[in-house]
Protein backbone atom coordinates (compact mmCIF):
# COMPACT_ATOMS: atom_id res chain seq x y z
CA UNK A 1 0.00 0.00 0.00
CA UNK A 2 1.42 3.39 -0.94
CA UNK A 3 1.82 6.24 1.49
CA UNK A 4 -1.08 8.17 -0.01
CA UNK A 5 -3.38 5.20 0.27
CA UNK A 6 -2.48 4.80 3.90
CA UNK A 7 -3.34 8.42 4.56
CA UNK A 8 -6.67 8.04 2.82
CA UNK A 9 -7.36 4.86 4.72
CA UNK A 10 -6.38 6.44 8.00
CA UNK A 11 -8.52 9.55 7.56
CA UNK A 12 -11.41 7.29 6.59
CA UNK A 13 -11.05 5.39 9.84
CA UNK A 14 -10.83 8.61 11.85
CA UNK A 15 -13.98 9.91 10.20
CA UNK A 16 -15.81 6.68 10.91
CA UNK A 17 -14.78 6.69 14.57
CA UNK A 18 -15.84 10.33 14.91
CA UNK A 19 -19.20 9.63 13.31
CA UNK A 20 -19.83 6.69 15.57
CA UNK A 21 -18.80 8.68 18.64
CA UNK A 22 -21.03 11.65 17.82
CA UNK A 23 -23.86 9.39 16.93
CA UNK A 24 -23.69 7.28 20.09
CA UNK A 25 -23.56 10.44 22.22
CA UNK A 26 -26.95 11.51 20.94
CA UNK A 27 -29.00 10.43 23.94
CA UNK A 28 -32.43 11.48 22.68
CA UNK A 29 -32.08 9.46 19.49
CA UNK A 30 -35.18 7.97 17.93
CA UNK A 31 -35.00 5.07 15.55
CA UNK A 32 -36.23 5.66 12.00
CA UNK A 33 -39.26 3.95 10.50
CA UNK A 34 -38.15 1.92 7.51
CA UNK A 35 -39.91 0.75 4.38
CA UNK A 36 -42.09 2.29 1.72
CA UNK A 37 -44.48 4.98 2.80
CA UNK A 38 -47.53 6.69 1.41
CA UNK A 39 -49.31 9.96 2.09
CA UNK A 40 -53.02 10.69 2.36
CA UNK A 41 -54.80 13.99 2.74
CA UNK A 42 -57.59 14.05 5.28
CA UNK A 43 -59.90 16.77 6.44
CA UNK A 44 -59.83 17.24 10.21
CA UNK A 45 -62.01 19.97 11.75
CA UNK A 46 -62.35 21.62 8.37
CA UNK A 47 -58.59 21.72 7.79
CA UNK A 48 -56.60 19.66 5.31
CA UNK A 49 -54.04 17.43 7.02
CA UNK A 50 -51.41 15.22 5.37
CA UNK A 51 -50.97 11.87 7.06
CA UNK A 52 -48.05 9.50 6.48
CA UNK A 53 -48.86 5.83 6.11
CA UNK A 54 -45.91 3.64 7.01
CA UNK A 55 -45.09 0.11 5.98
CA UNK A 56 -46.85 -2.12 8.52
CA UNK A 57 -46.37 -5.85 9.10
CA UNK A 58 -49.73 -7.40 8.14
CA UNK A 59 -51.59 -10.06 10.14
CA UNK A 60 -50.12 -13.56 9.83
CA UNK A 61 -50.84 -17.13 10.84
CA UNK A 62 -48.01 -19.61 11.37
CA UNK A 63 -47.31 -22.66 13.53
CA UNK A 64 -44.68 -22.63 16.29
CA UNK A 65 -42.28 -25.29 17.58
CA UNK A 66 -44.96 -26.58 19.97
CA UNK A 67 -47.42 -27.17 17.12
CA UNK A 68 -49.56 -24.21 18.22
CA UNK A 69 -51.15 -21.68 15.90
CA UNK A 70 -49.45 -18.29 16.17
CA UNK A 71 -50.88 -15.03 14.84
CA UNK A 72 -49.82 -11.37 15.06
CA UNK A 73 -51.61 -11.33 18.45
CA UNK A 74 -48.58 -13.05 19.98
CA UNK A 75 -46.54 -9.86 19.53
CA UNK A 76 -49.28 -7.51 20.69
CA UNK A 77 -47.78 -4.79 22.88
CA UNK A 78 -44.28 -6.18 22.33
CA UNK A 79 -41.28 -5.26 20.26
CA UNK A 80 -39.74 -8.17 18.43
CA UNK A 81 -36.77 -9.29 16.38
CA UNK A 82 -37.31 -11.54 13.40
CA UNK A 83 -35.14 -13.50 10.99
CA UNK A 84 -35.25 -16.21 8.33
CA UNK A 85 -33.29 -19.47 8.45
CA UNK A 86 -33.55 -23.23 7.98
CA UNK A 87 -32.36 -25.96 10.30
CA UNK A 88 -30.18 -27.82 7.78
CA UNK A 89 -28.42 -24.66 6.60
CA UNK A 90 -24.66 -25.10 6.47
CA UNK A 91 -23.66 -21.49 5.83
CA UNK A 92 -24.78 -18.35 7.63
CA UNK A 93 -27.61 -19.71 9.81
CA UNK A 94 -25.41 -21.23 12.51
CA UNK A 95 -23.59 -17.90 12.72
CA UNK A 96 -26.90 -16.03 12.94
CA UNK A 97 -28.24 -18.35 15.62
CA UNK A 98 -25.07 -17.90 17.65
CA UNK A 99 -25.63 -14.14 17.51
CA UNK A 100 -29.38 -14.41 18.22
CA UNK A 101 -28.61 -16.38 21.38
CA UNK A 102 -26.85 -13.25 22.65
CA UNK A 103 -30.03 -11.25 22.02
CA UNK A 104 -32.08 -13.96 23.72
CA UNK A 105 -29.85 -13.98 26.79
CA UNK A 106 -29.81 -10.17 27.01
CA UNK A 107 -33.61 -9.84 27.00
CA UNK A 108 -34.58 -13.15 28.58
CA UNK A 109 -37.73 -12.82 30.66
CA UNK A 110 -38.53 -9.31 29.41
CA UNK A 111 -42.30 -9.45 28.73
CA UNK A 112 -42.00 -6.66 26.15
CA UNK A 113 -39.53 -8.52 23.92
CA UNK A 114 -39.94 -11.50 21.59
CA UNK A 115 -37.98 -13.25 18.87
CA UNK A 116 -39.64 -14.85 15.82
CA UNK A 117 -37.46 -17.05 13.60
CA UNK A 118 -39.15 -18.19 10.36
CA UNK A 119 -38.00 -21.29 8.54
CA UNK A 120 -37.77 -20.92 4.78
CA UNK A 121 -37.72 -24.70 4.34
CA UNK A 122 -41.12 -25.62 5.82
CA UNK A 123 -41.25 -28.97 4.01
CA UNK A 124 -38.32 -30.20 6.08
CA UNK A 125 -38.71 -27.95 9.11
CA UNK A 126 -41.94 -29.23 10.63
CA UNK A 127 -42.94 -28.11 14.14
CA UNK A 128 -41.33 -31.30 15.46
CA UNK A 129 -38.01 -30.59 13.70
CA UNK A 130 -38.11 -26.99 14.96
CA UNK A 131 -38.86 -28.24 18.47
CA UNK A 132 -35.72 -30.40 18.52
CA UNK A 133 -33.68 -27.59 17.00
CA UNK A 134 -34.84 -25.10 19.63
CA UNK A 135 -34.11 -27.57 22.45
CA UNK A 136 -30.65 -28.34 21.07
CA UNK A 137 -30.01 -24.62 20.86
CA UNK A 138 -30.97 -24.32 24.52
CA UNK A 139 -34.20 -22.37 23.92
CA UNK A 140 -37.25 -23.03 26.07
CA UNK A 141 -40.54 -21.28 26.72
CA UNK A 142 -42.41 -18.86 24.49
CA UNK A 143 -40.16 -15.85 24.19
CA UNK A 144 -38.31 -17.17 21.13
CA UNK A 145 -40.68 -18.83 18.67
CA UNK A 146 -39.63 -20.86 15.63
CA UNK A 147 -42.31 -20.56 12.98
CA UNK A 148 -43.30 -22.71 10.03
CA UNK A 149 -46.25 -22.56 7.64
CA UNK A 150 -47.17 -22.45 3.96
CA UNK A 151 -44.09 -21.63 1.94
CA UNK A 152 -45.85 -18.88 -0.06
CA UNK A 153 -46.91 -17.11 3.13
CA UNK A 154 -43.42 -17.22 4.62
CA UNK A 155 -41.74 -15.99 1.44
CA UNK A 156 -44.39 -13.29 0.92
CA UNK A 157 -44.09 -11.84 4.42
CA UNK A 158 -40.30 -12.07 4.19
CA UNK A 159 -40.00 -10.26 0.89
CA UNK A 160 -42.89 -7.79 1.01
CA UNK A 161 -43.22 -6.97 4.68
CA UNK A 162 -39.90 -7.61 6.37
CA UNK A 163 -37.94 -6.45 3.28
CA UNK A 164 -35.71 -9.47 3.64
CA UNK A 165 -34.86 -11.84 0.83
CA UNK A 166 -36.03 -15.41 1.29
CA UNK A 167 -36.41 -17.81 -1.58
CA UNK A 168 -35.61 -21.22 -2.91
CA UNK A 169 -32.44 -21.41 -4.98
CA UNK A 170 -31.12 -24.77 -6.04
CA UNK A 171 -27.71 -23.27 -6.81
CA UNK A 172 -27.22 -21.89 -3.30
CA UNK A 173 -25.49 -24.07 -0.74
CA UNK A 174 -28.19 -25.89 1.19
CA UNK A 175 -30.76 -25.04 -1.51
CA UNK A 176 -32.10 -21.73 -0.21
CA UNK A 177 -31.10 -18.14 -0.52
CA UNK A 178 -31.82 -15.77 2.30
CA UNK A 179 -30.44 -12.66 3.89
CA UNK A 180 -28.55 -12.62 7.16
CA UNK A 181 -30.64 -9.77 8.48
CA UNK A 182 -32.14 -9.36 11.92
CA UNK A 183 -35.19 -7.10 11.66
CA UNK A 184 -36.49 -5.03 14.57
CA UNK A 185 -40.25 -4.38 14.74
CA UNK A 186 -41.95 -1.98 17.16
CA UNK A 187 -45.31 -2.28 18.94
CA UNK A 188 -47.05 -0.50 16.05
CA UNK A 189 -45.61 -3.15 13.68
CA UNK A 190 -43.24 -0.76 11.93
CA UNK A 191 -39.73 -1.82 10.94
CA UNK A 192 -37.34 0.24 13.06
CA UNK A 193 -34.03 -1.28 12.06
CA UNK A 194 -32.23 -3.93 10.02
CA UNK A 195 -28.98 -5.45 11.23
CA UNK A 196 -26.32 -7.83 10.00
CA UNK A 197 -27.08 -10.95 12.01
CA UNK A 198 -23.89 -12.63 10.88
CA UNK A 199 -21.62 -10.29 12.82
CA UNK A 200 -21.09 -9.39 16.43
CA UNK A 201 -21.11 -5.66 15.57
CA UNK A 202 -24.49 -5.91 13.84
CA UNK A 203 -25.94 -7.79 16.79
CA UNK A 204 -24.55 -5.32 19.33
CA UNK A 205 -26.11 -2.47 17.40
CA UNK A 206 -29.43 -4.33 17.38
CA UNK A 207 -29.33 -4.80 21.16
CA UNK A 208 -28.49 -1.13 21.64
CA UNK A 209 -31.38 -0.10 19.39
CA UNK A 210 -33.78 -2.45 21.19
CA UNK A 211 -33.02 -0.59 24.41
CA UNK A 212 -33.58 2.76 22.68
CA UNK A 213 -36.89 1.49 21.32
CA UNK A 214 -38.04 0.18 24.71
CA UNK A 215 -37.28 3.64 26.16
CA UNK A 216 -39.79 5.15 23.72
CA UNK A 217 -42.56 3.25 25.46
CA UNK A 218 -41.53 4.14 28.99
CA UNK A 219 -43.23 7.55 29.05
CA UNK B 1 -3.04 -8.95 2.04
CA UNK B 2 -1.38 -8.64 5.42
CA UNK B 3 -2.31 -12.20 6.31
CA UNK B 4 -0.78 -13.52 3.11
CA UNK B 5 2.32 -11.46 3.75
CA UNK B 6 2.54 -12.89 7.22
CA UNK B 7 2.28 -16.40 5.92
CA UNK B 8 5.02 -15.76 3.39
CA UNK B 9 7.17 -14.20 6.10
CA UNK B 10 6.54 -17.13 8.42
CA UNK B 11 7.37 -19.53 5.64
CA UNK B 12 10.55 -17.65 4.78
CA UNK B 13 11.62 -17.45 8.41
CA UNK B 14 10.86 -21.12 8.84
CA UNK B 15 12.77 -22.02 5.71
CA UNK B 16 15.95 -20.40 6.86
CA UNK B 17 16.37 -22.37 10.06
CA UNK B 18 14.05 -25.33 10.09
CA UNK B 19 13.96 -28.75 8.59
CA UNK B 20 11.74 -29.51 5.60
CA UNK B 21 9.34 -31.36 7.87
CA UNK B 22 8.91 -28.45 10.24
CA UNK B 23 8.42 -26.16 7.30
CA UNK B 24 5.69 -28.35 5.88
CA UNK B 25 4.01 -28.54 9.28
CA UNK B 26 3.86 -24.75 9.48
CA UNK B 27 2.50 -24.53 5.95
CA UNK B 28 -0.21 -27.11 6.62
CA UNK B 29 -1.16 -25.45 9.89
CA UNK B 30 -1.41 -21.95 8.38
CA UNK B 31 -3.39 -23.11 5.37
CA UNK B 32 -5.46 -25.45 7.50
CA UNK B 33 -6.45 -22.52 9.67
CA UNK B 34 -7.75 -20.61 6.64
CA UNK B 35 -9.65 -23.56 5.20
CA UNK B 36 -11.10 -24.36 8.62
CA UNK B 37 -12.31 -20.77 9.00
CA UNK B 38 -13.98 -20.87 5.59
CA UNK B 39 -15.54 -24.32 5.73
CA UNK B 40 -15.90 -25.52 9.31
CA UNK B 41 -16.02 -22.60 11.73
CA UNK B 42 -19.64 -21.62 10.97
CA UNK B 43 -20.81 -24.63 12.93
CA UNK B 44 -17.83 -25.91 14.94
CA UNK B 45 -16.84 -22.30 15.75
CA UNK B 46 -13.47 -20.58 15.54
CA UNK B 47 -12.62 -21.79 19.05
CA UNK B 48 -13.52 -25.41 18.20
CA UNK B 49 -16.10 -25.53 20.99
CA UNK B 50 -19.09 -26.26 18.73
CA UNK B 51 -22.49 -24.80 19.56
CA UNK B 52 -24.86 -25.91 22.32
CA UNK B 53 -26.31 -29.34 21.51
CA UNK B 54 -26.50 -28.52 17.80
CA UNK B 55 -22.91 -28.85 16.58
CA UNK B 56 -20.28 -30.96 18.35
CA UNK B 57 -17.01 -29.54 19.69
CA UNK B 58 -13.65 -30.57 18.22
CA UNK B 59 -11.79 -29.46 21.32
CA UNK B 60 -11.52 -32.42 23.67
CA UNK B 61 -13.06 -34.78 21.09
CA UNK B 62 -11.60 -38.29 20.84
CA UNK B 63 -12.79 -38.66 17.26
CA UNK B 64 -10.32 -36.14 15.83
CA UNK B 65 -7.52 -38.57 16.70
CA UNK B 66 -8.97 -41.05 14.19
CA UNK B 67 -7.72 -39.30 11.08
CA UNK B 68 -9.16 -41.82 8.63
CA UNK B 69 -12.61 -41.31 10.08
CA UNK B 70 -12.09 -37.57 10.03
CA UNK B 71 -11.08 -37.57 6.36
CA UNK B 72 -14.18 -39.57 5.42
CA UNK B 73 -16.51 -37.34 7.45
CA UNK B 74 -15.05 -34.16 5.95
CA UNK B 75 -15.34 -35.47 2.38
CA UNK B 76 -18.66 -37.35 2.58
CA UNK B 77 -20.40 -35.78 5.57
CA UNK B 78 -22.26 -37.92 8.09
CA UNK B 79 -25.81 -38.77 9.09
CA UNK B 80 -25.36 -40.97 12.15
CA UNK B 81 -25.62 -39.78 15.70
CA UNK B 82 -22.18 -39.02 17.05
CA UNK B 83 -21.25 -38.95 20.73
CA UNK B 84 -18.67 -36.30 21.55
CA UNK B 85 -17.42 -35.67 25.08
CA UNK B 86 -20.32 -37.77 26.36
CA UNK B 87 -23.03 -35.80 24.58
CA UNK B 88 -24.99 -37.11 21.58
CA UNK B 89 -25.36 -34.98 18.43
CA UNK B 90 -28.00 -35.92 15.88
CA UNK B 91 -27.74 -33.30 13.17
CA UNK B 92 -26.25 -34.43 9.84
CA UNK B 93 -23.01 -32.86 8.68
CA UNK B 94 -22.95 -31.88 5.00
CA UNK B 95 -20.41 -33.37 2.60
CA UNK B 96 -17.58 -31.23 1.22
CA UNK B 97 -17.01 -32.65 -2.26
CA UNK B 98 -15.07 -29.57 -3.33
CA UNK B 99 -12.26 -29.99 -0.82
CA UNK B 100 -9.09 -31.53 -2.30
CA UNK B 101 -7.09 -34.20 -0.49
CA UNK B 102 -4.40 -31.67 0.32
CA UNK B 103 -6.98 -29.34 1.85
CA UNK B 104 -8.47 -32.15 3.93
CA UNK B 105 -4.97 -33.05 5.16
CA UNK B 106 -4.43 -29.42 6.10
CA UNK B 107 -7.70 -29.24 8.04
CA UNK B 108 -6.83 -32.45 9.91
CA UNK B 109 -3.38 -31.03 10.65
CA UNK B 110 -4.80 -27.76 11.96
CA UNK B 111 -7.48 -29.39 14.12
CA UNK B 112 -5.13 -31.96 15.63
CA UNK B 113 -2.36 -29.48 16.35
CA UNK B 114 -4.77 -26.92 17.73
CA UNK B 115 -7.07 -29.16 19.77
CA UNK B 116 -5.31 -32.51 19.80
CA UNK B 117 -1.77 -33.45 20.76
CA UNK B 118 -0.16 -33.49 17.32
CA UNK B 119 3.04 -31.58 16.74
CA UNK B 120 3.54 -32.65 13.14
CA UNK B 121 1.44 -32.46 9.96
CA UNK B 122 -0.83 -35.17 8.60
CA UNK B 123 0.40 -36.12 5.09
CA UNK B 124 -1.81 -36.24 1.99
CA UNK B 125 -1.03 -39.94 1.59
CA UNK B 126 -2.89 -40.68 4.83
CA UNK B 127 -5.96 -38.90 3.46
CA UNK B 128 -5.75 -40.60 0.07
CA UNK B 129 -5.61 -44.02 1.75
CA UNK B 130 -8.44 -43.20 4.16
CA UNK B 131 -10.71 -41.98 1.38
CA UNK B 132 -10.31 -45.26 -0.49
CA UNK B 133 -11.69 -47.13 2.50
CA UNK B 134 -14.56 -44.91 3.64
CA UNK B 135 -17.59 -46.82 4.86
CA UNK B 136 -21.06 -45.84 3.75
CA UNK B 137 -22.71 -43.64 6.29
Amino acid sequence: MSDLNWKKYFSGVVLLVLTITIWSCDGGKKLPILGERDWVTKTVDGKEVVDTIYNVIPPFTFTNQYGEKVTEKVVENKIYVTDFFFTSCPTICPVMKKQMIEVYKEFKGNPEVMILSHTIDPEHDTPKVLNTFAKDLGVEGNQWLFLTGPKEDIYAIGQKSYLSAAQEDKTAEGGFLHSGAFILIDKEKHIRGMYDGTTEEGTKKLMRDMKILLEEYKK
Amino acid sequence: MIKKGLIILTVLAAFSCQSAEELKTEQYFAEGYQIYTMNCANCHQADGKGMANLYPPLEGSEIIKDKSAMACIIRYGMKDTIIVNGKPFHRPMPANPKLQELEIAEIITYVNMKWGKDSIYTPIAAVTKALQNCKEN
